[in-house]
């Protein structure tokens, strides 16, 4: 298991510093950093005193070295937008993505769940048609435009929530609502085929005999075995809603790393883009982990190897 | 057993609601006197020395106040914490300063103080915004007298009252002393109408009215208690923001979207021209490619003939913009001149490319960054006389990168001066001999340009831009397009004035009665 951890991590690692490499050199070819931080209105003698002042006339490769060498020290630069150190700039939006994010995956659960269940529980039936078009409904609809539907009808014609913001938990509902939506189709369908392909499973047979009915046999027996794939797309969906809540910040105006990402590739500000995509890869490699943890965890048969 | 009755679920879910409904209510609008303003892009800081952005330009002219500011009906620079002042010689300006002026601190403005900013913006190690354009000018500031000061420059610099104006408001004697590498983080105490009560970096900035502010500003005695300026990138969440109260007024609001929500109950439009101007620029001086058909002059004029401004100004721009001739808008000082002009003429156009060689036209890439539609109506009309162009559309760091480089033959852009109502800041900027934007090559060009910056006279001043800008005429190295139209959307209890030089001042604004 050691062996497979830290086979995982050195691929986590290799995989986030290829992905960063990659990124500063399409900044510094791509793009004028020091004309971006300047403004598009700023005279030359601005530009050339930027241009020297964050050393973005030195080659692309001393450059990209002195913010590895930092990054191995725990310093991850200063922001050329914010002026602030990285970390603590990330410290400050953290918080609002990870409560969207989490919040967010508890919506798909209780949309995803129940549908998925009532549709295995009676396939063909209109259930099952309603919980489908769901489905591809939620798979349809553009994150943006749900979000503005959703602002329109809730917080202009019908003022319950607010438009904007993450000052408060009501700041964090209707963002919640549009990004948890858009993982439903997945999960609702991934349930449903899991729970069919269990309850015709022999042991599903052999607990009825046993006089397992009713809800018992479906939570108690059904959905510890058909809960394994959805296990792992819920972890892949989470670490979708951590780096990929950019719309949904935007349209409800949430200060989180989503917006932080745009606003930084749009000002050049490299030093916080590098540390945002480090942060997102290796989110994604971690959470995949976890998920195979907890699959084994839930499935003696993959602990057993 | 013990029973209850039960609770229907509708009457719950009914409840929550109007609880929810209940315990929000928008802080915006006249109630609680308070004005908030939607914001597209985060200000990172509230210190206009510290700040490039427009938003701390807008924000400035309320917490801050420089020793000129810029009238906002004539555009021009005019005393404010300065009382008068005098051009001793072409290098020396004497300034007296008001009486009664103080800071939010409630400490009084000394001459100490203003020597103390300019010494703390000429110094390297400041590392403000605005160091490098004053160092090029400003050699040093003495004390004449407890209320007056000398400003000494290195070379006659007649914009040296737009750069007090704009860009450097006054800050206590000491303000960065204990700051080290932080100063842009330290706590604004400046001599505004308005002073900051909280600052949330990228998500709001509240502002409260300075009782203490001297009366004898012409920005005295705002009417709005206070003022919220909120971040809200998205413009469909900030309409969204306006119908529901959460914001009072929207700037820079897109045309399309101002005709389609400027009917809609509560919400009011405000329109008016902008000093910011869109203009084309041609490869004269060959820099991506010696061999480039731009070199030719015919060439260049064909171009400016085969572009329809008129309906592209009337059409897709729309609103109160207007057609721009020279490489300027003809609000700025110095904006006057009788050289050629270029119609709309086809046939014209197409009879200039043959006489340059080119009857069948040639290829070229025009690159552009904003209003697409724009740039496509352009290509539109050079496929008209037999030029086959390559649209590349790009994000701004992108196309700065390659501009910088001197890597584009022909480009489409645009430029708001920073709300300077001066050619110097539109013409100056362009065809500076170290100016990234200036493709001409044309040497004898930029001298005249720097002689225009160099010279106090006006009279002079005017006259040499009046003969740039016909050089820039003749030789079509720019194909000016355009003024822009600007427009606001706010709610009808708010009264504003649109701003000449496309920067609000909302000192201005007020309740309506």
């Amino acid at each position: 298991m050691l062996n497979y951890v830290l086979r995982r991590g050195f691929m986590a690692l290799l995989v986030a510093l290829t992905v960063s490499f990659a990124t500063f050199s399409l900044f510094h070819f791509a793009t004028d950093p020091a004309q971006t931080i300047a403004g598009e209105d700023a005279p030359q003698e601005m530009v050339d005193d930027i241009r020297e002042q964050y050393g973005f006339d030195r080659p692309v490769l001393v450059q990209y070295g002195d913010w590895l060498g930092g990054v191995f020290d725990g310093d991850f630069g200063k922001s050329y937008f914010w002026k602030q150190p990285v970390v603590d700039l990330i410290q400050e939006h953290a918080g609002v993505t990870i409560l969207l994010a989490l919040s967010s995956l508890l919506v798909t659960i209780l949309i995803a769940l129940p549908l998925g269940i009532s549709a295995a529980l009676r396939p063909n039936s209109w259930v099952d048609r309603f919980a489908l078009s769901t489905a591809v409904s939620a798979q349809a609809i553009p994150n943006f435009w749900l979000g503005l539907m959703v602002i329109i009808l809730f917080a202009v014609t019908f003022p319950i929530f607010p438009v904007s913001g993450d000052a408060t938990w009501k700041h964090y509902v209707l963002p919640s609502l549009v990004l948890g939506a858009s993982s439903v189709p997945a999960v609702m369908r991934l349930t449903r085929t899991g729970l069919l392909d269990v309850l015709s499973s022999d042991y599903i047979r052999t607990a009825r005999a046993k006089g397992f009915m009713g809800y018992r046999l479906i939570l108690q027996q059904a959905m510890r075995n058909a809960l394994l794939p959805i296990v792992s797309v819920l972890a892949v969906q989470l670490g979708n809603k951590l780096g990929g809540s950019v719309v949904t910040e935007s349209v409800f105006s949430m200060n989180g790393l989503g917006r932080l990402a745009v606003e930084s590739i749009f000002n050049s500000d490299i030093p916080t883009v590098q540390s945002l995509i480090l942060i997102f890869v290796l989110t994604f490699v971690l959470l995949t982990l976890a998920a195979d943890l907890i699959n084994a965890w839930l499935d003696p048969r993959i602990r057993m190897g | 057993m013990r029973t209850r009755p039960p609770v229907p679920i509708g009457n719950c879910l009914t409840g929550l609601i109007a609880l929810c409904a209940l315990s929000f209510h928008a802080n915006a609008g006249p109630d609680n006197d308070t004005l908030v303003v939607a914001l597209s892009k985060p200000l990172t800081t509230v210190d206009r020395l510290y700040s490039i952005q427009r938003e701390g330009l807008i924000l400035s002219r309320l917490t801050d106040d420089g020793l000129f500011f810029v009238d906002p009906e004539s555009l021009e620079f005019v005393p404010l914490a300065a009382s008068s002042y005098e051009w001793v010689s072409d290098t020396e300006l004497e300034i007296t300063l008001r009486e009664g002026v103080v800071f939010h601190d409630g400490s009084p403005l000394t001459a100490e103080d203003v020597i103390y900013t300019f010494e703390w913006v000429i110094n390297e190690e400041s590392d403000t915004s605005r160091g490098p354009v004053i160092r090029s000018w400003l050699d040093s500031v003495e004390k004449l007298g407890p209320r007056k000061v000398r400003f000494n420059l290195k070379l006659p610099y007649p914009m040296a009252l737009r750069d007090m104006a704009i860009s450097i408001p006054l800050r206590k004697q000491g303000t960065y002393e204990d700051a080290e590498d932080d100063a842009e983080a330290q706590p604004l105490n400046g001599i505004g109408p308005y002073r900051v009560s909280a600052f949330r970096a990228g998500r709001e900035i509240v502002l409260e009215r300075f009782e203490g502010y001297y009366q004898t500003s012409p920005k005295a005695n705002p009417a709005i208690r206070n003022m919220i300026f909120r971040v809200i990138p998205d413009q469909g969440t900030q309409q969204a923001e306006l119908l529901s109260g959460g914001i009072d007024i929207m700037m820079d609001v897109p045309p399309d979207v101002a005709d389609n929500v400027s009917h809609l109950p509560g919400v009011k439009r405000l329109e008016g021209n902008d000093i910011r101007i869109g203009y084309i620029t041609l490869d004269a001086a060959g820099e991506a490619n010696p061999d480039s058909p731009f070199v030719n002059r015919k060439v260049r004029q064909a171009i400016n003939h085969a572009i329809n401004r008129e309906e592209i100004t009337r059409y897709l721009v729309r609103g109160s913009a207007e057609v721009v001739h020279f490489a300027c808008h003809p609000r700025q000082f110095g904006c006057s001149a009788d050289g050629p002009r270029y119609p709309y003429n086809p046939q014209k156009a197409r009879q200039l490319l043959a006489e340059a060689g080119y009857p069948d036209g040639f290829s070229f890439k025009l690159w552009a960054y904003r209003e697409k539609i724009i740039a496509e109506a352009v290509v539109s009309n050079l496929n008209a006389i037999g030029l086959d162009v390559d649209l590349r559309f790009v994000k701004l760091n992108v196309f700065s990168k390659v501009r910088n480089s001197k890597d584009m033959q022909a480009f489409f852009a645009s430029y708001g001066s920073g709300g300077t109502a001066d050619a110097s800041a539109s013409t100056g900027v362009h065809f500076a001999a170290n100016s990234a934007r200036n493709y001409s090559g044309d040497e004898a060009l930029a001298a005249t340009v720097s002689s225009a910056e160099q010279t106090i006279d006006s009279d002079e001043r005017k006259r040499l831009y009046r003969k740039a800008l016909n050089r820039i005429a003749e030789q079509a190295y720019w194909v000016p397009m355009f003024s822009y139209s600007q427009n606001f959307l706010l709610t009808p209890g708010l009264e504003f004035s649109v701003p000449k030089d496309g920067v609000p001042r909302f000192w201005q604004a007020s309740w309506r009665q």
